[in-house]
């Protein structure tokens, strides 16, 4: 019998898909740092690199990574902010702000009224020694370590990170603004964000992922946790862009929505050499509401795999799923959203839609949606399109007098723009624009050839 | 030279030729109608006229202000001056009807329009075309009615100002009310700005309120009568099939 016919086929087991929800999962269990990153490191050494297969048509792979060849860099304390964090963070009103360079912070900043306030803003290390309780209670809570080789790594071996903590009841109004740099190959960044809001805290938070040019390979293996407490409110944006460098980012993140809180949460993923990003928002207790929105946009021979999960372990809750992206030149991308409610999670109502456009004849969009429910007094259902650029569109544009790439940057604009308005932050806003019209700008010749191929 | 120059006019699809031989000239200040039947080539003139890729010249030419236009891209017909209003406007999602015109001026003119010019441009078209003032703010032509979607038009041809205008069955699917508006806004538009207009229907009712000085009539990819408003008169008494007896008869 031929090898292959010894696993299973394509689509007729569901035990060839990989993705799982983590599910309130957690590493901590009340041990310390030390045994957390022993234990880790234990997993870490012993582990394989990760494969993420999904039912046999689509693999994510690290094979071509050179982990033993890539170390943590440590970056002069005084370095300052580099140049691609500056642009991408603006000159604008913060509530604070702090900037990783490889494996150190560099630049840590807090709102002095913020201070006064109760409010913390440090690197994660300080906190494990500061705030002794707050780190212990939060730390690992929603986050394993033993899943795969790379979150272990982050678990074993992170440094500097970042730590919010927004006491009960205190508003801020301008963002919080995490900036998270890899400016040298044959590096690993092993990045670390926990961030809590208290009971009733409101409040914004920007996490930037940001490369230059690099020469050689870079990893990013990141971790995010965010923790809202009972009637917490928080608007999360991520911002990933590693530039065109071979950077490899390979990252989980959870949201933990408390008793009526809400998260409005969206990562815009807007370049890297390969991308495998986890993303689970979960409603955790009853009353919780949340938004999930993401985009991305993918070229050149850019990978990206993306995993994100609407969870919801207790009703009443809300969720509402709404994602877009478009893939120019030979990229790939995948997005497979779940829907997961668990059992008693009675009077739970969500909606998840993927929205994708292609833009080249060779560049490859999956989207995949699925359902796992096991409470009967629910809502939950998906939708979504699959869509090329309308060429009757374009034509009625140029007739009004734009140049064809203005009326595909029109379109696409156009196309993104129900989520990039919900940032509700003019230069988050602006940035994400600019990075899109930037990658039309880049693939213009890509966009006719394929309009001249139909 | 006219204004708008076409010239022996062949034109074809991948299926079909569909124009054979046109001849037209239009000029500032004149009102032309084109009528013929469905089937005739009318829209496919309009659309060759602002270089619609699904349509190829295989003879003839289109000068345009005394450029040849005829391999002309489409924004470069436009920033030349000329207008189309389609006869199935396109929805532009996330993409308001003020800010797309003012990315169309824009496109169109060196320096960019300042603010205060725009908004009275945009007023002045509002009220010509009796819309709500909302109606700007909506994304182009998305979830509108068809009569919208016609007033819109207008509108885009109130404020972008072009010597020349080529509406494509513009009263089409407009009840009474509607088409008494969009026609009172074209003729104004030509009386205060000179605009060329060429209507193209293919029955007479817009002809009642726009009074063409010019009629052609188009039959199976050519011009086959030529005159004045008196044609609309007698097409509407004889109707398409008596002309093409007599074209018919003559050739």
């Amino acid at each position: 019998m031929p090898e292959d016919r010894a696993r299973p086929k394509p689509g007729t087991s569901r035990e060839a898909t990989l993705n799982h929800a983590l599910a309130g999962a957690g590493a901590a269990d009340g041990r310390s740092l030390e045994e957390l990153r022993e234990a880790a490191l234990a997993f870490y050494e012993a582990a394989e690199p990760p494969v993420w297969r999904r039912s046999g048509f689509w693999t994510t792979s690290l094979r071509d990574l050179d982990l033993a060849s890539l170390e943590p860099r440590h970056a002069d304390p005084q370095a300052g902010i580099p140049a691609v964090v500056a642009e991408a963070i603006g000159e604008r009103p913060r509530g604070g702000l702090l900037v990783q360079r490889g494996a150190t912070v560099v630049h840590c900043q807090l709102d002095e009224g913020l201070a006064a306030a109760g409010v913390v803003l440090c690197p994660l290390e300080q906190a494990a020694r500061e705030h002794p309780e707050l780190f212990a209670r939060y730390y690992l809570r929603s986050l394993t370590y033993d899943r795969d080789k790379l979150e272990a790594a982050n678990a074993a071996l992170w440094s500097g990170g970042a730590f919010l903590y927004v006491p009960d009841g205190v508003r801020v109004e301008h963002p919080f603004q995490l900036a998270y740099t890899i400016d040298a190959g044959q590096s690993a960044q092993y990045a670390h964000t926990l961030a809590i809001g208290g009971a009733g805290a409101e409040f914004r938070l920007q996490e930037y992922d940001v490369a230059g040019p690099i020469e050689g390979q870079a990893l990013h293996a990141g971790a995010f946790e965010l923790y809202l407490e009972d009637g917490a409110r928080c608007r999360l944006a991520h911002y990933s862009d590693w530039g065109p460098g071979e950077v490899f980012d390979v990252s989980k993140a959870v949201v933990s929505v408390g008793r009526d809180a809400y998260c409005h949460w969206l990562p815009a993923l807007l370049g890297g050499h390969l991308t495998r990003q986890h993303l689970e928002l979960a409603v955790r207790e009853p009353g919780g509401d949340m938004a999930f929105r993401g985009l991305f946009f993918t070229e050149g021979t850019e990978h990206l795999d993306l995993f994100g999960v609407d969870l919801h372990e207790t009703g009443p809750s809300g969720g509402d799923v709404h994602w877009r992206g478009a893939a120019t030149g030979h990229s790939r991308a995948s997005f497979e959203g779940l829907i997961q409610i668990a059992p008693g999670a009675q009077q739970t109502h969500t909606y998840l839609q993927i929205h994708s456009m292609m833009l080249s004849p060779e560049a490859k969009i999956d989207a995949i949606p699925s359902v796992l429910v096991a409470a009967d007094d629910v809502s939950a259902s998906h939708g979504g399109t699959v869509g090329e650029l309308d060429e009757t569109a374009i034509f009625y544009m140029q007739s009004r007098g734009l140049t064809r790439p203005q009326a595909v940057r029109v379109i696409i604009e156009g196309f993104f723009e129900p989520l990039i308005g919900e940032l509700e932050d003019e230069a988050l806003e602006e940035l994400v624009r600019e990075r899109i019209a930037g990658k039309l700008q880049a693939a213009e010749d890509d966009i006719r050839a394929y309009a001249a191929s139909r | 030279m006219a204004d708008l120059e076409i010239r022996n006019l062949h034109v074809r699809t991948e299926e079909r030729e569909i124009l054979r031989g046109v001849d037209l000239s239009v000029s500032r200040g004149e009102i032309h109608a084109l009528m013929g039947p469905n089937g005739s080539g009318k829209s496919t003139l309009a659309n060759t006229l602002l270089g619609h890729p699904a349509y190829e010249i295989t003879e003839g030419s289109i000068f345009f202000a005394g450029q040849d236009i005829t391999e002309a891209e489409p924004h470069e017909r436009a920033r030349a001056g000329l207008f189309l209003a389609f006869q199935y406007p396109v929805a532009i999602p996330g993409v308001s009807v003020a800010n797309f015109l003012r990315m169309a001026i824009n496109a169109q003119s060196e320096e960019p329009i300042a603010m205060k010019e725009f908004r009275q441009r945009l007023e002045r078209a509002v009220e010509l075309l009796d819309v709500e003032r909302t109606f700007t703010s909506r994304h182009l032509n998305e979830g509108f009615s068809g009569g919208e979607k016609k007033r819109a038009e207008i509108l885009q041809l109130a404020v972008l100002r072009p010597t020349l205008a080529v509406l494509d069955e513009t009263d089409s699917g407009l009840d009474i009310d509607a088409l008494r508006t969009v026609a009172e806004g074209v003729d104004r538009l030509h009386a205060e700005h000179g605009l060329g207009v060429l209507i193209i229907t293919h029955y007479q009712r817009i002809l009642h309120y726009v009074t063409p000085h010019f009629v052609h009539v188009m039959l199976d990819g050519r011009i086959v009568l030529e005159g004045g408003v008196e044609l609309v008169e007698r097409l509407e008494r004889e109707g398409y099939d008596q002309i093409r007896q007599e074209v018919g008869a003559g050739a």
